[in-house]
């Protein structure tokens, strides 16, 4: 198992180098605006000093390199743009915690909406909350989610008479973000979730359960959830992509101070150094959410197997 | 063999709805089960053999309904059980089945032990190191060797063999006083089938149960039946000693089927098999079912459904070649020779 962790840690971590090397080279081909505050007002000597100060002229390994070393140390950068001569962690800082409250809590939400919607689907098949159940998702994957999570700020805040933007003392302006941001995840699991419990319930050993004696809420509870859960567990990973994909714009709808709303004002205001770091951060947290997914799969299913056996048969 | 019946069937018809249409699967069919006995329900794909004994326990897919018919057990009358809340003392405790897939009727994620295990609390009431000391003790009876170490492995670590004498385990491991074992040996490897026949004989006479085999396997019959029950079309066509059946048939289809045995083929030749189709169940039936199939039917075989002849106490065929008025027809030649050969006909 520890040589299996490592291996898959490795293998992340090299993953994680690619797309470090890919985003900053990508993000050197960006115009030179966005290392400055004020460019425009800038004479062509001043700029030439200041790129020479932040090493933008060496050659792009070298640069690279030195990007490398910093990042160990823990170190993103300055800011340009979006705060002049900022350190890049010391802007985050204080975002992070508030991403991480958000994508926590909506995520919790969505499984614990979710995956009951799942089971009940799966249990009255066809039935009356199925249909429900079909048509919420039918909806959730068909309309852009943009829109519905305009429509949920719209009429949320109107309805419930609660505020269009987030403060962190009011929690009542939490309730509307968080619930769009788990939404999408909320119809994701409950999906896949019946969809495993109706192929499980199918199954012999159903049939053999049910001829051994076994209630039928014993069946559901002892074999059919359980065996349908072990493959819900490779979608945690995509549903914590798509919680970010949904912070990125919901955080900026309701000025949420977080990830996701900054990156699209660093994009806005072309801070290259800005972006650079927060692609990178969102990338290791997509990259960290697969390998979990992969350890729990194999933790919870004995099938898996990761060490070469000794004896067995 | 002692003579009590433990279960008794009354003229059973069960249907299913199909796309709208209704199939009459089990068409009127009356059966006593005696207690120890061992009786065999032989016939071809959709005969209705598994829907038969799966009315026994409450297990007809949803689509499937008892139309009339009585089954009674120990005063209990199955066939009006409406609630699966009173199946749920049956199944297990009083009539209990191993099913034909030894593959896919374990739960690959969970324990052998504690696959074994629930059976036994659900019916015995037994927890924590009594449970796993009765568990272990089961699957030393179904000849595992090593329990302890086995009782924590999971299924994917069993062969095909070895999964099937769980499957077993469970089923005994409730203490039935019926065993329905639908074709417990057809998936498996021939060298491994005869000994799993063999565990099940010996479980049989262990735990003192009554067994109903459901196959197609005829090497299967000889090797179990006391008793055997040949099933067309959701009837029982003849039934009779094991010996009866095969030294004495009287139903042409018993006749054809004994004829499909390889044992019976005389080399170089082709295969005897069974010419047409069995009769299509979503129509009424009109006479005997097999007649069409049957090169020796008579007129009446298309007009009349035949009752039941008895040729023995108890050998029983459902054929109009039986009546007296009948023209006299031998069984065909090779049939004859089964006798001769005397029991080495086993699969």
């Amino acid at each position: 198992m520890i040589k299996y962790l490592g291996k898959r840690l490795a293998r992340s971590l090299v993953t994680l180098c690619i797309i470090i090397v890919i985003v900053f080279s990508l993000l050197r081909m960006m115009p030179i605006e966005g290392y400055f505050q004020n460019f425009d007002k800038l004479t062509e000597a001043q700029i030439q000093a200041g790129i020479e100060n932040m090493g933008l002229d060496k050659p792009l390994y070298e640069q690279l390199f030195v990007f490398f070393k910093n990042l160990l140390k823990g170190d993103f950068g300055i800011s340009r743009t979006y705060r002049a001569n900022v350190p890049i962690v010391t802007i985050i800082k204080d975002k992070i915690p508030v991403s991480m409250k958000f994508g926590i809590m909506s995520i919790g939400i969505s499984m614990l909406f979710g995956l009951p919607l799942g089971i009940l689907m799966a249990r009255s098949k066809h039935g009356f909350w199925d249909k429900i159940g079909t048509g919420f998702i039918v909806f959730v994957e068909a309309v852009p989610a943009a829109v519905y999570f305009l429509f949920i700020q719209v009429f949320g805040t109107e309805w419930f008479h609660l505020k269009m933007l987030y403060s962190a003392e009011d929690k009542r302006t939490w309730i509307l973000p968080i619930i769009s941001m788990a939404i999408g995840n909320m119809a994701y699991y409950a999906m896949w979730l019946r969809r495993y419990m109706v192929d499980e319930s199918n199954k012999d050993y159903v049939k053999l359960a049910k001829a051994k004696g076994q209630t039928p809420n014993g069946i559901m509870v002892h074999h059919v959830f359980r065996n349908a859960f072990v493959p819900m567990v490779q979608y945690i990973p995509n549903s914590i992509l798509n919680t970010m994909i949904g912070s990125i714009y919901i955080e900026s709808l309701y000025s949420i101070p977080g990830m996701g709303g900054l990156l699209v004002n660093v994009v806005q205001k072309q801070d290259n150094a800005m972006v650079q770091a927060l692609v990178i951060i969102f990338a290791s947290v997509g990259i960290l959410g697969l390998m979990i997914g992969d350890i729990l799969m194999c933790l919870i299913d004995p099938r898996i197997s990761l060490i070469k056996k000794g004896g067995g048969r | 063999m002692s003579a009590e019946p433990i279960l008794t069937v009354n003229n059973l018809n069960v249907k299913f709805n199909l796309r709208g249409k209704v199939l009459h699967a089990i068409r009127d069919i009356s059966l006593t089960v005696y207690e120890g006995e061992s009786l065999a329900i032989v016939g071809e794909s959709g005969s209705g053999k598994s829907v038969f004994t799966k009315t026994f326990m409450g297990l007809l897919d949803a689509n499937g309904y008892i139309e009339s018919g009585d089954i009674i057990y120990k005063g209990t009358n199955l066939a009006k059980i409406k609630k699966e809340k009173e199946f749920i003392k049956i199944r297990g405790k009083e009539i209990a089945m191993v099913l034909q897939d030894p593959m896919t009727s374990l739960n690959p994620l969970k324990t052998i032990g504690s696959q074994i295990a629930e059976a036994i609390k659900m019916h015995q009431g037994l927890k924590g190191d009594a449970l796993k000391a009765a568990t272990i003790e089961i699957l030393k009876d179904v000849g595992i060797t090593e329990p302890e170490r086995r009782y924590k492995q999971y299924p994917h670590e069993f062969s095909g063999g070895m999964r099937q004498r769980v499957v077993i385990a469970i089923a005994v491991a409730c203490r039935p006083k019926i065993l329905i074992c639908d074709e417990p040996t057809t998936a498996l490897d021939v060298t491994i089938q005869a000994q799993i026949l063999k565990l099940l004989k010996d479980l049989k006479k262990k735990f003192d149960l009554t067994t109903i085999y459901i196959t197609h396997d005829l090497g299967v019959v000889a090797n179990v039946a006391d008793r055997i029950a040949v099933m067309y079309a959701g009837d029982i066509v003849e039934i009779g000693k094991s010996e009866e059946i095969f030294y004495d048939p009287k139903h042409p289809y018993t006749w054809a089927l004994l004829s499909s045995l390889p044992q019976l083929g005389i080399k170089g030749e082709d295969l005897y098999s069974i010419k047409g189709t069995p009769p299509n169940l979503f129509q009424p039936i009109k006479g005997d079912a097999f007649a069409p199939r049957n090169p020796l039917a008579l007129k009446i075989d298309f007009i009349k459904r035949p009752p039941y002849f008895s040729v023995s106490g108890t050998h029983k065929a459902r054929t109009w070649l039986l009546d007296e008025r009948a023209p006299r027809v031998e069984p065909p030649e090779h049939i004859k020779m089964l006798k001769a050969q005397g029991g080495s006909y086993n699969g």
